[in-house]
């Protein structure tokens, strides 16, 4: 008897700390009363190393191992993203230091984030660091060896002298025909015949002064750091920058049931690999065609996607169901 | 004895039968090659709207036929280089009737090789951004730069050397040809008399040329092989490629040119002018060149095999043993071997060894270019599974269409252009002449007075004055 007795008021025991842990999980835990104070250089310059203390607190009380994180707005290509730069484990103070190399001519808004341990949301530190703009845009580290003299202007050298040379064999041949010209009383040709070796050596001269041009230019033409035009011809990543991933989980429907169509349906276009072909927003990448613009009534959209027109895979109903298929066509109308 | 006259005017009536005499085998043959080109534009059509798809190159695998195609082609137009300017620079005599065909050569399979780059597009109309938007830290801008620079300079190493016998056409075919080629040939020739000026002029221009083509050939496919060479693939970072790239363009470039030889020496009874020593020359030259690319294949096979690095056992297993075994071994001892066993047993070595010692040399060289494109590429660089490339139809066709496009401009030109450089070969005659002329006065114990040639000359424009430069 006794034995079913205590099973009793054990398995009462037992709920009520369950109910209690429901409770606990339930309300807000102990992480939403961390408080992040933070201290940074206010001014830094590209090259730099930049160290960032992050102190945190609970009710005043230090907050011991506790993983933070130092993000900044990056942005690459048109695109702008969110990105971890440094990391650090509060020690018995409080403090976390994090460490970071200044890439970025300008940080743009700065936060401390909180990792854990927990997963309940502690407000970020929001602040930001000015940057010395007068260097260069983006900070490399010294590439290579470099060696006096061995450098461009050595190979423009080269590369003029062989044109000249070939330039000037040509002249030779214009002085060939004149040479002809003049020693025969009668030419040969009426209109003299130094034009074909004429046009020879001016289009070598042409093409020589042009393969020069488009060395030289080459630094400006591309990539040319002064210019965000042409920077943003080639998105460029750096070895040893971390982009952390900031997005919705592709195969993850459920981001798709905000219930506003267009919403949905710019998940959708990303699910079904659209993007992919198509580029990030639409705007047409190396395979597919542009689609902002583009985009007619849902039949002929939705004829064109169930066929996929000259080399596009085509998605049957079973693969985007025909709501899905809506609220893609939504979302790429909205773009228009 | 034949006079010197004589000689020259049967050189004259030989050279220029290809202009004046076309049979219906001509036509045959071009009708022929228009449509193997033909089918290969239509293919290429499809190509332009399908886009490369159409191919078999895929993400891993992005290199194939064109690209092989265009390191043959390239290579192939080393031949009018080394024969034309090394062997002029170096003043050997025995080149002059066969200076014309290979310079020929050099121009056209460049055309060719060049225009494979940009078939290998996917958007062909991008290439422009090559001069808008280039960067010379691109392997690829220094190919440009190199092709483009070695097409003008060949160009005008075909053309210079070439302006008498312009002159003599432009003389002695007046009423013979149409307005078309009569219009060529006025224009052309520069009004080309033979003065000691023009000689002195011309004379200079062609050694610019010849002393500067030879560096720009080298570089040329130095730099194809850097386009491998300067990336992390195993098997083609290595330093040795510029060499093996450069040696082997002379190498295809020589078969080619002894092909292209044997062909026009057979329909144009040329056997006077391109005699068995040419070809055993030429042949020797394969020999050579074939033992040069057994020392670089082996020093770079055991220097690397013997270093084994990871991605290398890949390499190694699909080249000497498994996908790409049967090729290797042939390219090893059917093209680098072969010549050089042929030149060696005294029986093969006549005309038909030496063409066939070039038919084994130039599909050797394009297998070696097919592998070293394809096999670099298959290496995975990650753990998966190594991606397959089989060229398709259309890919075929396009690449044949190029071999006909060799062909044809080669068809055409033999049409227009004296093939043989009767300036040069008159030239190199009367100094074989006058020589054994100074030997027989010598032995008879003569005095030698004056130049035996000279009471020879003929006022004819198209002939070389004294002092005309080579
Ligand atoms: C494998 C690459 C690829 C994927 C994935 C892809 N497309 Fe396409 N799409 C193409 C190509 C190629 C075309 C034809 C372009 C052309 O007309 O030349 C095309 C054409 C279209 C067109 C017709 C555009 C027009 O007016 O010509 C629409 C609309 C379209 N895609 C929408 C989509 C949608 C929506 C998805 C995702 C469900 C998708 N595509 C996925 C490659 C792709």
């Amino acid at each position: 008897m006794t034995d079913r007795h205590i099973g009793f008021s054990a398995r009462i025991t037992i709920s009520i700390l369950t109910m209690l842990t429901m409770v606990m999980m339930a309300t807000p835990a102990f992480a939403a009363d961390i408080a992040i104070a933070v201290g940074a250089p206010e001014r830094v310059s590209i090259g730099q190393d930049v160290e960032v203390k992050a102190v945190l607190s609970e009710d005043g009380v230090p907050v011991e191992g506790a993983e933070v994180a130092l993000t900044y707005q990056a942005s690459l290509a048109g695109e702008s993203a969110r990105v971890e730069i440094a990391w650090g484990t509060t020690d018995a103070t409080g403090t976390a230091v994090m460490i970071y190399e200044q890439r970025a001519d300008d940080n743009g808004e700065m936060q401390v984030v909180y990792l854990g341990p927990g997963a309940d949301p502690v407000q970020p530190y929001v602040f930001t660091i000015a940057v010395e703009s007068d260097g260069p845009q983006l900070y490399q580290i010294e590439a290579g060896v470099t060696i006096p003299f061995i450098n461009g202007t050595l190979v423009i050298t080269v590369i003029s002298t062989v044109w000249f040379l070939i330039a000037l064999a040509a002249i030779y041949l214009v002085r060939v025909g004149r040479a002809g010209r003049l020693a025969s009383e009668a030419p040969t040709t009426e209109d003299g015949s130094m034009w074909i070796s004429t046009a020879l050596a001016t289009a070598a001269v042409i093409t020589a002064i042009g393969m020069v041009i488009v060395f030289v230019r080459s630094p400006v033409s591309n990539t040319h750091i002064k210019d965000p035009h042409s920077y943003d011809r080639t998105p460029i990543a750096y070895v040893g920058v971390d982009f952390s991933y900031v997005g919705f989980g592709l195969d993850d429907e459920s981001a798709a049931q905000t219930g506003d169509p267009i919403a949905d349906g710019s998940v959708l276009y990303f699910k079904y690999g659209c993007a992919a072909c198509h580029g990030l927003s639409g705007q047409g990448a190396v395979v597919g065609t542009p689609l902002v613009d583009e985009i007619g009534s849902f039949g002929s959209f939705s004829e064109d996607i169930r066929e996929g027109p000259k080399g596009m895979p085509g998605y049957d109903d079973a693969t985007i169901s025909e709501e899905n298929l809506q609220r893609i066509h939504a979302y790429l109308k909205d773009g228009d | 004895m034949d006079t010197l006259t004589n000689w020259r005017e049967r050189l004259i009536s030989k050279t220029t039968r290809p202009t004046l005499v076309t049979t219906y085998k001509y036509w045959l043959w071009l009708s022929f090659l228009v449509v193997i080109a033909g089918n290969g534009v239509f293919q290429y059509w499809k190509q332009w709207q399908d886009g490369l798809y159409v191919t078999d190159m895929r993400d891993r695998i992005s290199w194939g036929l064109y690209i092989t195609a265009f390191v043959f082609f390239i290579g192939i137009s080393h031949a009018g280089t080394l024969i034309s300017a090394i062997l002029r620079a170096s003043k050997a005599s025995w080149r002059a009737p066969i200076t014309r065909i290979a310079e020929f050569i050099t121009a056209v399979s460049l055309l060719v090789g060049a225009s494979f780059v940009v078939i290998d597009m996917g958007r062909p109309e991008r290439i422009f951004n090559v001069y808008l938007h280039g960067r010379w830290q691109s392997p690829i801008m220094w190919d440009v730069m190199a092709i483009t620079t070695y097409l003008t300079a060949s160009v005008i190493y075909l053309y210079a050397p070439m302006i008498p016998d312009l002159g003599l056409y432009r003389d002695r075919l007046a009423d013979k040809v149409g307005a078309v080629r009569n219009f060529i040939y006025r224009t052309l020739a520069l009004d080309w008399n033979g003065t000691p000026t023009q000689l002195r002029l011309l004379g200079k221009a062609i050694t610019i040329m010849m002393l500067i083509i030879i560096p720009i050939a080298v570089s040329v496919h130095t730099v194809v092989s850097w386009i491998f060479a300067m990336t992390l693939r195993s098997g083609w970072n290595t330093s040795i490629f510029g060499v093996l790239f450069v040696a082997g363009a002379i190498f295809s470039g020589v078969a080619t040119l002894i092909l292209v030889m044997a062909v026009l020496r057979r329909i144009y009874h040329w056997e006077e002018y391109l005699t068995q020593k040419h070809f055993l020359y030429l042949g020797y030259l394969l020999a050579a060149f074939g033992a040069f690319m057994v020392y670089i294949n082996l020093n770079e096979y055991l220097t690397e095999g013997f270093n084994l690095e990871e991605a290398g056992v890949f390499a190694f297993r699909q080249l000497f043993l498994e996908d790409f075994a049967v090729m290797f071994w042939f390219y090893i001892i059917g093209g680098l071997l072969g010549p050089i066993v042929l030149m060696l047993i005294p029986k093969t070595r006549t005309i038909a060894g030496v063409v066939a010692a070039a038919i084994l040399v130039d599909i050797a060289m394009f297998i070696e270019r097919y592998f070293i494109v394809v096999t670099g590429l298959r290496v995975p660089l990650m753990p998966y599974e190594p991606a397959s490339y089989s060229p398709t139809f259309v890919e075929w066709s396009v690449f044949v269409a190029g071999l006909a496009f060799f062909c044809l401009l080669l068809t055409v030109a033999i049409k227009i252009f004296p093939m043989l450089a009767v300036w040069e070969m008159t030239e190199e005659h009367e100094a074989a002449i006058a020589g054994t002329r100074a030997k027989e006065a010598l032995m008879a114990g003569a005095e030698v007075v004056g130049s035996a040639t000279s009471t020879e000359r003929s006022p004819d424009p198209g002939r070389p004055a004294e002092g005309g430069s080579s």
